[in-house]
């Protein structure tokens, strides 16, 4: 059994991939087996700096032959090494999973030895606990870049998401600070995984295979390198639409290692904050990327994305809540896909007027100065006085609050709602 | 003014709400503290199967999921929950139809609110439960949700659990499942109730703690989040909160 002092480096090693979810998967449980995965994703506790826990997140080892220089665990820091082996590992998950700590397993390595080796270890972890623990529940793996091909399918087979963390937004910035990795390294595999899962998906009969139910994601990290919003933005598209994938989750940079090819200070929680609106924008609100920031723009710090983009265009505006379309709806600021799924829902009943609206805890602050109710308008004529406003608005702590950071699937629907 | 006092039970509701519907100006409430207006009728109602089933079987014949939306709305832990369910159920009489897409009334709103608080908190401790190995194998979870959420949250860990035997207990209401790998029943209890806990109980209980601790950022302090998806009343039983 793994002791407190190893399970301690392994998780702290862990902790800055940002994603936890254990959503996109409906596995169920097996005879004699134990657990399953639930489609929402469930949240099993949250930290003092407000992520939730919902997977076991933990590295099988932190001893690494690279060197990439953001990174604490790269061979030439002086940290604490430990490493555990899969049996240690599944042992912890189900110990955690029987007594509901956890939805599963999110399990990563630093690459120890050689690429192969490294996924070896973590393959054979993932099949003992399908196999020998029968343990039905959540595994994310994390995926390693130029492993061999082989052995990244066949994790697919057992785990119910992968990833390839793309981490630095360019080729160059890659170069300059992770100098053993390359673009390619990262978006083969992912290439490989989505055109597997997409034949997997294919075919048919009794026997299908389940290979990776919740698909892919990735990470970025923002704000180590200079790449401008508009490029990240870009590139998330790309991915979104090349490889399927389910999520591009955006880690704000922080400092914990120091190196003149860094910057020293946290990148701004803000950013990361606009960069998750303007994702949302692109997967359920109908924006492409070039709509919401073009290449080398950054997004406003003064109001969210959606805002930015309805203040350039004010001559769709104001729409007719009582007849506009979906479509139309979903980009007036201020109301969010729940609301505007509300909107079409009640006007086939009765006539909404700003009163109904607010009673349906539509947000009005925002939105009245884009809509009519029955030809009515409350907002301001004036673009400017608008401009004013909506940046008042978007002051204060809220950002922070909303910061998806690690946000619970649960939060996610409210938070449509803000955009 | 008329108040019908029920038991508590759906069927003391839908027999109450055979008169109550058409009662204009009435109360319907299983709340022993009501506070009663001056000139109020009580009745206390006792449970009519008849009148029950006949209610039951028009609103079916109306509205298909009405049965099942009343029954989470009374299984809020606030006083006025069989008032919401009531004027929502007039509102499906009314219009001899569905309702739930009229989002705008009042009826339909209050009605939404009362169950989307239910549900969520069903769903909140699908995660917040917590099991203790007990001596013999078999694992308790006790909890204390503001809503009667039991019987919802028990098929999620049968299926999840179906291998191993627990007891699910909420201390507020003194029930409990329980669970032996084939089948389940629900029985009413003590508050406290004396589990002693198997020996490696301790011992993973201290290493949640220190995974807890170490996945933590501390440089990014957001206790103020963390209280609003965790709510301080449900630690108790988390012992990662527990100190
Ligand atoms: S490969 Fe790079 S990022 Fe990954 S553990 Fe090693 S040094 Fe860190």
């Amino acid at each position: 059994m793994i002791d407190a002092e190893r399970l301690k480096i392994l998780t702290e090693s862990a902790k800055y991939d940002v994603s936890c979810s254990s959503s996109g998967s409906g596995r169920k449980n097996t005879k004699g087996g134990i657990g399953n995965a639930d489609a929402a994703g469930i949240c099993h506790s949250f930290t003092p700096d407000g992520r939730c826990i919902s997977l076991l997140k933990i590295l099988l080892s932190n001893r690494c032959c690279y060197n990439c220089l953001y990174c604490p665990n790269r061979a030439e820091a002086d940290v604490p090494r430990a490493s555990a082996t899969p049996d240690e590992i599944c042992q912890l998950v189900m110990a955690f999973y029987k007594r509901n700590y956890i939805e599963g397993l999110f399990l990563s390595s630093a690459v120890e030895g050689s690429p192969d080796s490294t996924m070896e270890r973590l393959l054979d972890t993932v099949i003992r606990l399908r196999k020998i623990y029968r343990f039905n529940g959540y595994i994310h793996l994390k995926g390693i870049p130029l492993a061999d091909r082989s052995l990244i399918s066949r994790a697919g087979l057992y785990a119910d998401r992968m990833s390839f963390n793309v981490e630095l937004p360019s080729e160059r910035s890659l170069r300059l600070l992770a100098p053993q990795k390359s673009k390619e390294g990262v978006l083969m595999p992912m290439k490989q995984l989505a055109a597997e899962k997409k034949a997997v998906g294919e075919e048919k009969g009794k026997h299908r295979h389940v290979f990776l139910p919740a698909g892919q994601t990735t990470q970025l990290i923002v704000g180590a390198s200079p790449e401008s919003d508009g490029q990240i933005l870009k590139l998330s598209q790309a991915m979104y639409r090349r490889f399927s994938l389910k999520r591009v989750y955006f880690s704000s940079y922080i400092p914990v290692v120091r190196h003149s090819l860094l910057p020293d200070k946290c990148a701004g929680l803000l950013r990361e904050h606009r960069l998750y609106q303007a994702d949302w924008l692109m997967r359920f609100y109908g924006f492409s990327a070039e709509e919401i920031a073009g290449k080398g723009e950054n997004l406003p710090e003064e109001y969210d994305p959606k805002c930015a983009w309805a203040l350039r265009h004010m001559q769709y505006f104001p729409v007719e809540v009582n007849a506009a379309p979906l479509e139309a709806l979903l980009r007036v600021p201020g109301i969010g896909n729940l609301g505007a799924y509300k909107i079409v829902r009640a006007r086939k009943y009765a006539k909404l007027d700003f009163d109904d609206l607010a009673k349906m805890r539509i947000v009005l602050k925002r939105a009245k100065h884009f809509i009519t109710c029955g030809g009515k308008f409350f907002g301001s004529e004036n673009v400017n006085t608008v401009k004013t406003m909506l940046a008042l608005e978007d002051k204060g702590p809220r950002y922070e609050q909303l910061s998806l950071f690690s946000t619970p699937e649960t939060s996610l629907s409210a938070l449509t709602g803000q955009l | 003014m008329n108040v019908y006092i029920t038991d508590g039970t759906e069927e003391c509701f839908y027999t109450a709400v055979f008169n109550a519907c058409t009662d204009r100006d009435c109360v319907v409430t299983s709340s022993h503290t009501v506070q009663l207006s001056l000139g109020a009728s009580v009745t206390a109602v006792r449970t009519d199967r008849q009148k029950c089933e006949r209610v039951r079987n028009k609103l079916t014949e109306y509205a298909p999921h009405s049965l099942r939306d009343v029954s989470v709305i009374l299984r809020r832990g606030s006083s006025d929950k069989e008032q919401v369910a009531l004027e929502y159920i007039r509102l499906i009489v009314q219009k001899k139809s569905p309702v739930g897409g009229m989002l705008s009334h009042p009826a339909v709103i209050a009605a939404r609110d009362e169950m989307k608080k239910v549900t969520l908190e069903a769903h909140r401790f699908k995660g917040f439960l917590r099991f203790m190995e007990a001596q013999g194998g078999i694992y308790y979870a006790p909890f204390a949700p503001d809503n009667d959420i039991l019987e919802m949250i028990l098929p999620h860990f049968i299926a999840r659990l179906k291998n191993q035997p627990f007891i699910i207990h909420d201390t507020l209401r003194g029930k409990a499942a329980l669970y032996n790998t084939k089948e389940c029943v629900v029985a009413a209890t003590g508050e406290k109730v004396d589990v002693p806990l198997s020996e490696c109980e301790a011992h993973f209980q201290a290493l949640w703690k220190e995974y807890y601790a170490a996945v933590n950022i501390a440089s990014r302090p957001h206790e103020k989040q963390m209280k609003n998806y965790m709510p301080v009343r449900y630690w108790k039983f988390m012992p990662e909160k527990r100190g």
